[in-house]
């Protein structure tokens, strides 16, 4: 813009000043013609005043004149000349200035002269003798003057441009200085021309708006991240291209992706079979569902086309992390089986005891110790049902009474007192400490708790081992049961709370029990809102503390 | 706006990483057809390299394309000159990995695949496959050097695996078809190794412009 206006103002004074240049030459041009021609006619009078005081004679000093001097007789012969030899000119009476100058006392004309190429003014005066006084003067004299002012002409025109190149370029900065000052953020609408106010008040309307939707466009974003990066599920949204359009952290962290920088294609984060088929089934316009196993997880791939005006423009995939429901599944149904299969074996010894006797193959003298064999094996299916119920009870959280006060100290007694002929039979030492510290729940299922751990670090134990049974009281009250046993393998450890669950399967039948034992301590924990924690190194002893 | 030339080059890279997942996949099956003697994952393992196969050329025809049309310099020329290299690679682990469950159709029923380190040996493969097309799709450098270095691991296997054949052969006569071609799957297996080597390489040299001296 400012180069614009400087060009427009430069470009304007220049072309001003140069036309007012060629009137200045024009005018003085006529000027200097109507001197020129001034001057002839006063020269011509005076020659002709000398030459007719002094005659003929007086011309010869006149010879010296500038200008062409011809004296020519009436006759139109050349009498004198002072620039050419006259005896060798021709009759002069045909030429246009003597013609008129012989009939009207004065002459004048304009002729361009092809020898000289210049134009030449001739004036001519007649005399009383009739001879003719004639004076030329060629026009490049004109010229020449109007050639002599260029110089300084050029000179002045030269500064004159100078001047005005500054004095425009000064003046566009000017004009532009305050459209450049404009703070286009929040433009100042007095303080700036009026042209340019709707404009500026257009802008500042724009402003606001745009910083307005800005927000609110800031403030759906926020939303939309907030929603999706709580989701524990994963979200992604791709393009027909696979590129990855907006994920949540869940996603990348399902699929076992780093960050991620730019737009890359979903397939750089997992290109595991399952996904690939999920991505690529839903890109091709279906929705589809798979399972996919990662790393020992098991996650659920739903993936959704995305369509606009009826052509499928991406994908919407959401991954459900379903190892845990799918862990439940499974742990349920070794449950069922395991309940059958325990169910089973003493129920298959009665079947075959039973017939035997029914058979009548059995010798009397050996039916009770047969009848013995089945009240054995029936009190393993009652105690084995009654933990299952219990633990079917603790599930459902179907506990029957209200917790009342009880004494932890005093429960741990009468478990060890129950215990002591059984621990004896093994040699096993049993020991009690710690104080009385009581706690809110449910008597029978804490002694129920207390038992099944003192039962377990009796069975589970060397004979000649020792048990130690402390309850402490406190903030939280503890109970701790540590034996001298055979311990409980490392990777055995985390499962020994599950049902059914043995670490040494092999040994189970030998010293019998149930497998729910733990189970029923860790859901009668749970439901005091108490922790357990076990320790054990193999071969040296199992400590589980309760901590309430 | 992104020109047509960096969207093809998106394209063959999803391709590339398609070609690979495909590879880890047809390499795996072989695996489990042999070590868990899984007939259906033989199958599928043949299956997976027909798809590779088909996979290579389309790869190769988009490679030739770009370069014809596009006449890429520098950076691109290298991504694409690697691609063609490495889809050479990938093709090789595909046919191997058939190859495998082929010979795995014959030994399905022998126990002898247990009783030797056929099983390190396989995952030391697969694992060296799944990092070079990891640090292929992740362009990490540190990934694919440990890549190379790997290949040592497999190397040392299969002279451990083949010794323990030589014994087996002395001690039992019986078996010597089912120990050859057992000798036959861990060639194989180092030479998927040498192959994800090679594609590593690649990758490296897609990044530096430097092929590593082998």
């Amino acid at each position: 813009m400012t180069k614009k206006i400087f060009y427009g103002i430069f470009v304007a004074s220049v072309l001003t000043f140069a036309a007012c240049l060629v009137l200045i030459l024009g005018v003085l041009y006529n000027y200097f013609d109507k001197q020129l021609i001034e001057d002839l006619h006063t020269q011509g009078h005076m020659i002709a005043a000398a030459v007719e005081t002094g005659s003929g004679a007086c011309l010869e000093e006149l010879g010296t004149l500038d200008n062409r001097l011809t004296w020519v007789g009436p006759d139109g012969e050349v009498l004198y000349d002072n620039q050419a030899d006259s005896s060798a000119m021709e009759n002069h009476l045909d030429r246009e200035e003597i013609a008129e100058a012989m009939e009207s006392g004065q002459g004048e004309s304009e002729r361009y002269s092809e020898t000289l190429s210049q134009k030449t003014v001739y004036y001519a005066i007649r005399l009383a003798d009739n001879s003719v006084i004639r004076l030329a003067d060629t026009r490049s004299t004109v010229w020449n003057l109007l050639f002599g002012m260029i110089q300084p002409l050029l000179m002045i025109l030269t500064i004159a441009i100078i001047l005005s190149a500054v004095l425009a370029s000064r003046i566009s900065k000017s004009i532009v200085r305050p459209i450049n000052a404009i703070n286009l953020e929040a433009p100042d609408v007095e303080g700036n021309y009026d042209e340019i106010s709707p404009l500026l008040l257009k802008i500042n309307r724009q402003n606001e708006q745009i910083k307005h939707q800005m927000e609110e466009l800031r403030r759906q974003r926020e939303e939309f991240r907030l929603i999706t990066e709580n989701m524990s599920e994963g979200f992604l949204v791709i393009d027909r291209k696979t590129e990855l359009l907006s994920y949540n952290s869940a996603a990348l962290r399902l699929l076992g992706s780093g960050p991620v920088e730019g737009t890359p294609s979903v397939l750089m984060l997992n290109r595991s079979e399952s996904f690939r088929q999920a991505v690529e089934t839903a890109l091709a316009g279906e929705h589809c569902e798979h399972s996919m196993t990662l790393d020992g997880s098991i996650y659920h791939v739903i993936a959704n086309p995305v369509s606009r005006d009826g052509e499928t423009a991406g994908a919407v995939i959401v991954i459900l992390d379903c190892t845990e429901r799918e862990l439940r599944d499974q742990m349920r149904r070794e449950f069922t089986s395991n309940v059958s299969h325990e169910l089973k074996t003493p129920l298959t010894s009665i079947y075959g005891v039973s017939e035997m006797i029914a058979g009548g193959i059995v010798k009397p003298e050996d039916i009770p110790s047969f009848a013995r064999n089945i009240h054995a094996e029936s009190g393993r299916l009652i105690t084995l049902i009654e933990d299952i119920i219990k633990l079917s009870q603790l599930d459902e959280n179907l506990v029957p009474s209200d917790p009342v006060p009880v004494d932890l100290f005093e429960t741990a007694a009468s478990v060890v007192k129950r215990l002591r002929s059984q621990a004896d039979a093994r040699g096993i030492q049993m020991e009690l400490t710690g104080g009385s510290a009581i706690v809110h729940g449910i008597p029978n299922l804490l002694d129920e708790m207390i038992y099944n751990l003192c039962d377990n670090a009796i069975k589970y134990n060397k004979d000649g081992g020792r048990v130690r049974i402390s309850v402490e009281n406190g903030e939280h009250p503890t109970v701790t049961v540590s034996d001298t046993g055979i311990g409980i393998p490392r990777e055995h450890q985390p499962r020994v709370f599950e049902r059914f669950y043995r670490a040494d399967k092999s040994h189970s039948k030998k010293i019998g029990g149930t497998g729910l034992g733990l189970s029923i301590v860790k859901h009668a924990a749970a439901y005091h809102g108490a922790a357990v924690s076990l320790e054990s190194t193999e071969g040296e002893g199992t400590t589980v503390t309760v901590r309430f | 706006m992104r020109s047509k030339f960096d969207e093809q080059l998106e394209y063959l890279n999803v391709e590339l990483i398609k070609m690979g997942a495909l590879c880890e996949e047809a390499i795996s099956s072989a695996i489990k057809a042999l070590l868990d003697d899984d007939r259906e994952m033989s199958r599928k393992a043949r299956d997976t390299d027909r798809e590779i196969d088909q996979k290579e050329r389309d790869i190769e025809a988009l490679c030739l394309k770009l370069l014809l049309q596009q006449q890429p310099v520098a950076r691109d020329l290298r991504v694409i000159s690697s691609a063609l290299k490495m889809i050479s690679d990938m093709e090789r682990i595909g046919d191997q990995a058939a190859d495998i469950a082929e010979i795995t159709s014959f030994i399905i029923g022998s126990n002898a695949q247990g009783r030797i380190h056929l099983r390190d040996m396989a995952l030391a493969a697969i694992n060296m496959v799944t990092e070079s097309i990891d640090s292929f799709v992740k362009k990490d450098m540190a990934l694919a050097e440990h890549v190379i270095q790997a290949d040592d691991v497999v190397d040392a296997l299969f002279l451990k695996v083949k010794t323990e054949l030589i014994s087996l052969i002395q001690n039992d006569n019986g078996g010597t078809e089912t120990y050859l071609d057992l000798l036959m799957i861990a060639k194989y297996l180092e030479r998927i190794g040498d192959h994800a080597t090679n594609i590593a390489e690649w990758v490296l040299f897609s990044i530096t412009g430097k092929h590593a001296e082998s």
